[in-house]
């Protein structure tokens, strides 16, 4: 028997399964591209190279990519420590990781209004200072930060479990440093995630609207990013913007993660044939 | 060793960066900010008066004005302003909400106290019905029968809303609504029950309620006069339907004097306020959709804006202050009423 070959069933769940993936995907993304394009190509391309959204864009980026570098070390290293490390009060972390995930990104953006705002205990100092967080670009990092905190952290914990410390001793054993005996045996291995991690909160960190419209208080110009753009278009009927905006978010997603799914791909060929030539390159 | 550097480096980025980006930029000589802070539905009209007010700030002072704006629903600007936004100005949908930012101490001058009470624009509560009204809708009562889809934004967060409800409520209470008596605070309730049980959607704000309208969701929709007729400038085809009573919608305008003073931005600030109710700028407002208060600009509009046979005022409910509390209060009428709805009944 061929257990290859697709029976009635098979057949039928890969048909659900298009379906499926054309209405919740698909479809939404030819609309997107109807609703830029249906004046045709210039008016999308002009409306993207305009000065506020390349402002906003540029702002999203400033804020996404700090937020990318800081989660690829600090993340990395909370999930090294989870892993490796006993320590008191570690259930209790474990447990607060995750607490993003689970408050709503407005809600994230009015306890930074608490915290930082006007009425906040610590606001005469930072005014003390002529400094502002809240609608200013560091309480936008703030929130974005803190929303996109889990990914990175429970992308590295499985990966960081998964380490063959047998190579670890073995190269102990052989006089390597710890320096080199991270660089050689234990950063190839967490490539790939740390990979992942990032193009994940890369993308959520682009994405985010509500947390930075509540604490940015969306000032065109100032801190206004290329999600609350899109929706002030939206507002202000500039339908082919809000479309194209988007679109181009859209497209800069998915290159992120086609990118990092390449990028994975390639190194888990790499690593297949050192493994095969017995580790010569 | 290497990682140390880059460490280092990777963290003097990131000084310089909060550093940079924390500070609270100030006026110069020759550029002066202006932070407006506005509720979602004049942006159209301040788009078209803002170039003209630098052009004759530029002209008469030789300096330089850059706006920054932010519109957002009414009560959420007010709230970010208290929280800490620091806007020079704010053109916010009702009066509550500015009195919500000189009670946190953030105002300090009489802003009622001018030839116009602070009001800059007015507008009434109206109705948006779709091309050739087909479900027929002429007025309030027309709104509570049963299987007509209605769209109004939340009370709770949205000035529009709650013009809307005090529109509704007004029209039942003064006797213009066909079975329910005047001053029967107990059939006016049940005929606004009646009408949020078909509400539909509740949007954050006036401006993304219509939006949603237009997408095609609801039979009609409670909304700004001027709401409807912005919309029809862009082209959509839905229509206005004005109700024999309704509600005169009031919007405030005020200098926020610890921003200002803060900011250096004072003189510049008051200008803009004085600007926006010269002619010039009355009869931008009258183009996009607003009454006018300005007398000049008013008459020249006044074919644009029919009368409406009974208008009523805020202050047929006592003002702003009463209203905050005997109707959007946690005790208020709204907030009974729409438990109600919650549960069914």
């Amino acid at each position: 028997m061929n257990l290859d070959k697709k029976g009635l069933g098979g057949w039928f769940l890969i048909v659900v399964m298009v379906i499926y993936l054309g209405i919740l995907i698909v479809g939404p993304i030819i609309a997107l591209m109807t609703g830029a394009f249906q004046n045709g190509l210039m008016p999308a391309v002009r409306s993207i190279s305009s000065a506020v959204f390349s402002q906003a864009l540029a702002l999203t980026m400033q804020i996404a990519i700090l937020v990318v570098i800081i989660q690829l070390l600090v993340g990395t290293m909370i999930a090294w420590m989870l892993i490796r490390h006993e320590f008191p009060g570690k259930g209790i972390l474990n447990g607060l990781i995750d607490v993003p995930f689970a408050i709503s990104p407005v809600v994230v953006g009015y306890m930074l209004l608490l915290l930082f705002g006007r009425n906040s205990l610590i606001y005469p100092v930072l005014d003390r200072f002529n400094y502002r967080i809240v609608f200013a670009t560091p309480g936008m990092f703030l929130a974005t930060l803190f929303v996109c905190f889990p990914f990175m952290i429970r992308e590295m914990v499985p990966v960081i479990q998964n380490l063959d410390r047998g190579q670890e001793y073995a190269a102990a054993t052989l006089g390597a440093s710890r320096w080199t005996s991270f660089w050689r045996i234990i950063f190839p291995q967490l490539k790939s995630g740390l990979i992942y991690g990032m193009t994940l909160t890369l993308a959520r960190a682009i994405g985010e609207f509500g947390a930075v419209l509540v604490v940015g208080g969306g000032v065109q110009g100032r801190t206004e990013t290329a999600t609350l753009f899109i929706f002030r278009s939206m507002e202000e009927r500039r339908y082919i913007e809000a479309y194209s905006a988007a679109l181009l978010l859209g497209a800069f997603s998915v290159l992120i993660v086609f990118v990092a799914d390449w990028l994975k791909r390639s190194h888990e060929k790499k690593r297949l044939v050192l493994s095969v030539d017995g580790g010569k390159p | 060793m290497k990682r140390n550097i880059g460490f280092l480096l990777l963290s003097l980025c990131l000084v310089v960066f909060l550093t940079a980006c924390g500070g609270a930029s100030s006026s110069s000589a020759d550029e002066v900010r202006l932070v407006l802070a506005a509720y979602t539905t004049p942006r159209e009209a301040y788009g078209e008066i803002i170039p003209r007010f630098q052009d004759y700030w530029l002209s008469e002072t030789g300096q330089k004005v850059v706006f920054e704006e932010s519109y957002l629903g009414s009560g959420a600007q007010s709230r970010a302003v208290v929280e800490g936004f620091e806007a020079d100005i704010v053109a916010l949908s009702l009066e509550a909400d500015v009195t919500r930012i000189q009670n946190a101490g953030l105002i300090t001058h009489e802003w009622k106290a001018g030839e116009f009470k602070g009001i800059v624009t007015t507008s009434i509560v109206a109705f948006a019905v779709r091309q050739g009204n087909p479900k027929n809708v002429q007025d309030w009562p027309d709104l509570a029968k049963p299987g007509i889809e209605v769209l109004t934004p939340n009370p709770n967060m949205s000035g529009g809303a709650m013009w809307n409800i005090l529109g509704l409520y007004g029209a039942a209470l003064r006797g213009h609504i066909n079975g329910v008596p005047a001053d029967d605070h107990a059939a006016a309730s049940e005929f606004l029950r009646q009408v949020l049980t078909n509400v539909s959607v509740m949007d954050k704000s006036a401006r993304e309620s219509i939006l949603n309208y237009e997408m095609g969701i609801g039979d009609l929709a409670i909304t700004y006069e001027n709401e409807v007729l912005v919309g029809r400038n862009s082209g959509q085809n839905y229509e206005l339907v004005i109700p024999t009573s309704t509600i005169l919608i009031e919007n405030p305008i005020a200098v926020v004097d610890v921003n200002v003073d803060r900011h250096g931005s004072r003189e510049v600030a008051e200008a803009f306020v004085k600007f926006l109710y010269g002619r010039e700028a009355q009869d931008i407002f009258a183009r996009h959709g607003l009454r006018v208060v300005n007398p000049e600009a008013a008459a020249a509009s006044a074919a644009l804006y029919p009368q409406v046979e009974d208008l009523f005022t805020i202050d047929y409910f006592g003002g702003w202050e009463a209203v905050m509390v005997d109707y959007f209060g946690p005790e208020g009428i709204y907030n009974a009423v729409i438990m109600q709805v919650h549960r069914g009944e």
